[in-house]
């Protein structure tokens, strides 16, 4: 290595010197590295203009001078001259380079890239329709066969209930109940007093605050508790099932439990289905509670009706009919937040990316389904006369 | 010693690559590592060998600083790795490749891609000299052409493997960290990849520390062995001279029938007396 000061040229340089009869010399310096990597890829330019295709056989370009530094990258530069000059019937001798030199050129000169690097193949229009098609078809095609499977082995345990594994379903009514109070009752009573500022707001002026203990004990049994928990649900347990469920596709576990003969349905997904509908009605009552007691905080210390005024009267204006007809959606809720987010873990495939997309479709349609379901729901109720 | 320009390779090249003392990593209040200390010959292969719970992944996760250790001092290229701040700790990760036992590869991201991050992370290479630049790794590792376009959970475990090395070796390391690389593959495709690594490290002047259970890669494609037991490094020299030591890990590890199959092979070279004294 030479002692070099601080202004030394240091971008990779090569020259040509015509030399006598055939052999050229290829004058080499500078540092071949990636720290150079803006001067390196043109640096083959400096040769175009001696060089020709033809009138190039049988020369031989002796390779000499001194190159400061060498990592693959400048490596991988001179074979690819090196090639080029091959390529066109010359000759390189790199005899006067350092061993160590050489041997990395070779390295790569034997794995020279290919002109045209492959890239994952672009799509037109029509192939970007048609797959989707193909995609929506099959993705209905997975679904009927993921609730056949699930209608199989569910029967078989409506047949043998002994054969329900308790033991997951009440791991998962702790996820999915006991540790979601603390949000679906706060949230709840937020919107209960919420309700109870806007309905107290325009009674008022009407002198008829009482009335605050009917419209909002209304809304909140019929479908404020049911609905807000049901799409809280749907975020909280629903998403993690398609992430649980997602991820244990991409790491095997689910083609695990079925290589030592255990079903996936019977094992995650139908626990997970029974432990929500035994769930999501007990969620919906603590939240009717917390809703109620919300309005009541409001009624009380911004309308003067009183706890006991507010309690009094709650019998009068709401009965269990009321209460049934909120929580009799429930479990249709539960199935649909459950069955939405298993399915869409069961179909993850491939890379993590694939995990957060079902996660998010998932919740989505989740709640769409909810939100649907309900308003069907109050149509029916309507038809019926309640 | 290829790329010796700059001031700090004139002082890389007469320090050690790589130099633990009094290395602690505990778990609580179990440790698996007590006072170790190791050092890394320059361009060599050292195979990082000991029962399973060990700490070789924990040893290696120390090295390449995605772990801090307990105790101790780590020092890299000559330089102390863990009083360093953060614009010398990604100088120093930028010299260190490191292929991750499950490979690790991004599954959003095609092999090249894989390869190209880092490279666009760190330099200013763009375009089709980035994507040629990462070619030429894919290719350097040992991969077709046309898996470049591939996607990892396209790829067999081999080249799982494979691809993963062409990321370490993006950004032409001095250090190549290897946590178990022929591990999952069948003998043939094991004995490919310990002859690939030795190519490199010959033709790149790489530093190599790979943790393996591999037999082969132990006897014939490492340099010397580091052998982990007792919370510490017991011993470390070439797998030859360990298999004539009386440590009873070392007799444990190094005589089992198989082991003294290989150790019959190295020691029947002419010069050396056949078997065990």
């Amino acid at each position: 290595m030479t002692e070099k000061g601080p202004n030394v040229n240091v971008s990779p340089r090569v020259a040509l010197d015509r030399g006598e009869g055939d052999v050229w010399h290829m004058q080499l310096a500078g540092e071949w590295t990636l720290a150079q990597s803006e001067a390196l890829p043109t640096i083959d330019r400096a040769l175009t203009g001696e060089i020709s295709d033809s009138g190039m056989r049988g020369k031989t370009f002796r390779a000499g001078g001194e190159i400061d530094a060498l990592d693959s990258a400048g490596a991988l530069r001179l074979a690819q001259i090196v090639d080029g000059l091959e390529q066109v019937g010359a000759a390189v001798d790199l005899q006067a380079l350092p061993q160590r030199q050489r041997n990395v050129i070779e390295l790569l000169k034997g794995r020279l890239p290919p002109p045209k690097t492959p890239r994952p193949p672009r799509e037109g229009v029509l192939a970007k329709i048609g797959r989707a098609t193909i995609a929506k078809f099959s993705e209905s095609n997975a679904f009927l066969a993921f609730i056949g499977e699930l209608v199989v082995r569910g029967g078989k345990l409506i047949a043998f209930p002994w054969r329900i594994r308790w033991r997951e379903v009440v791991a998962e009514i702790e996820a999915a109940g006991l540790r979601a109070l603390g949000i679906v009752g706060l949230l709840s009573f937020l919107v209960g007093m919420v309700m109870a500022y806007q309905a107290g707001a325009t009674l008022a002026d009407f002198g008829a605050n009482i009335l605050i203990v009917n419209l909002v004990a209304i809304i909140t049994l019929r479908e404020m508790g049911p609905l807000l928990t049901a799409i809280i649900v749907a975020g909280r347990t629903g998403s993690s099932y398609t992430a649980q469920l997602g991820t244990m596709r991409i790491t095997e576990e689910i083609d695990a439990l079925r290589s030592i003969g255990i079903s996936p349905f019977d094992m995650l997904i139908l626990p997970k289905i029974i432990a929500l509908m035994l769930v999501l009605p007990l969620l919906t009552v603590f939240a009717n509670l917390l809703g109620l007691l919300g309005g009541a905080v409001v009624a009380a210390y911004r309308f003067e009706v009183s706890f006991a005024v507010y309690f009094d009267r709650l019998p009068e204006v709401v009965d269990l009919t009321t209460l049934m007809l909120g929580l009799i959606k429930t479990p249709v809720f539960a199935i649909a937040i459950a069955l939405i987010g298993c399915m869409q873990g069961m179909r993850v495939a491939g890379s993590a990316l694939a995990v957060g997309k079902a996660t998010t479709i998932s919740v989505v349609q989740a709640t769409f389904l909810v939100i649907v379901l309900d308003a069907g729901f109050s149509v029916l109720f309507n038809l019926m006369g309640y | 010693m290829v790329s010796t320009s700059n001031r700090t390779a004139q002082n890389e090249s007469t320090k050690p690559v790589a130099h633990l003392t009094g290395i602690c990593n505990c778990f609580g209040e179990e440790c698996v590592h007590e006072d170790l200390s190791l050092e890394l010959p320059r361009g060599r292969i050292t195979a990082l060998v000991g029962g399973s719970g060990t700490g070789k992944t924990v040893l290696l996760r120390t090295l390449s600083m995605l772990r801090r250790p307990d105790a101790g001092q780590l020092e890299l290229f000559g330089e102390d790795a863990l009083e360093a701040g953060e614009r010398a700790q990604r100088d120093l990760r930028r010299r260190i490749g490191l292929l991750f036992q499950g490979g690790a590869l991004f599954t959003a991201l095609t092999v090249l891609e894989n390869v190209m991050l880092p490279l666009r992370e760190h330099t200013s290479v763009r375009g089709r000299w980035l994507a040629e630049l990462a070619m030429s790794k894919v290719l350097m590792a040992g991969l077709p052409a046309d898996s470049a376009g591939k996607y990892p959970a396209e790829l067999s475990g081999g080249m799982v493997k494979r691809a993963a090395l062409a990321r370490a070796l993006a950004l032409d390391p001095r250090l190549l960290i290897l946590d178990e690389p022929t591990s999952g593959l069948d003998p043939i495709a094991a004995a490919r990849f310990d002859d690939l690594i030795r190519e490199l490290t010959d033709s790149l002047g790489l530093t190599v520390i790979q943790a393996t259970h591999d037999l082969d890669s132990i006897w014939r494609g490492s340099d010397a062995v580091a052998f982990l037991a007792r919370k510490r490094v017991l011993a470390f020299a070439p797998a030859a001279e360990l298999a004539q030591r009386d440590e009873p890990e070392l007799v444990a590890y190094f005589q089992g029938s198989r082991s003294a199959e290989y150790a019959k092979l190295a020691t029947s070279q002419p010069g050396t007396s056949g078997g065990s004294p």
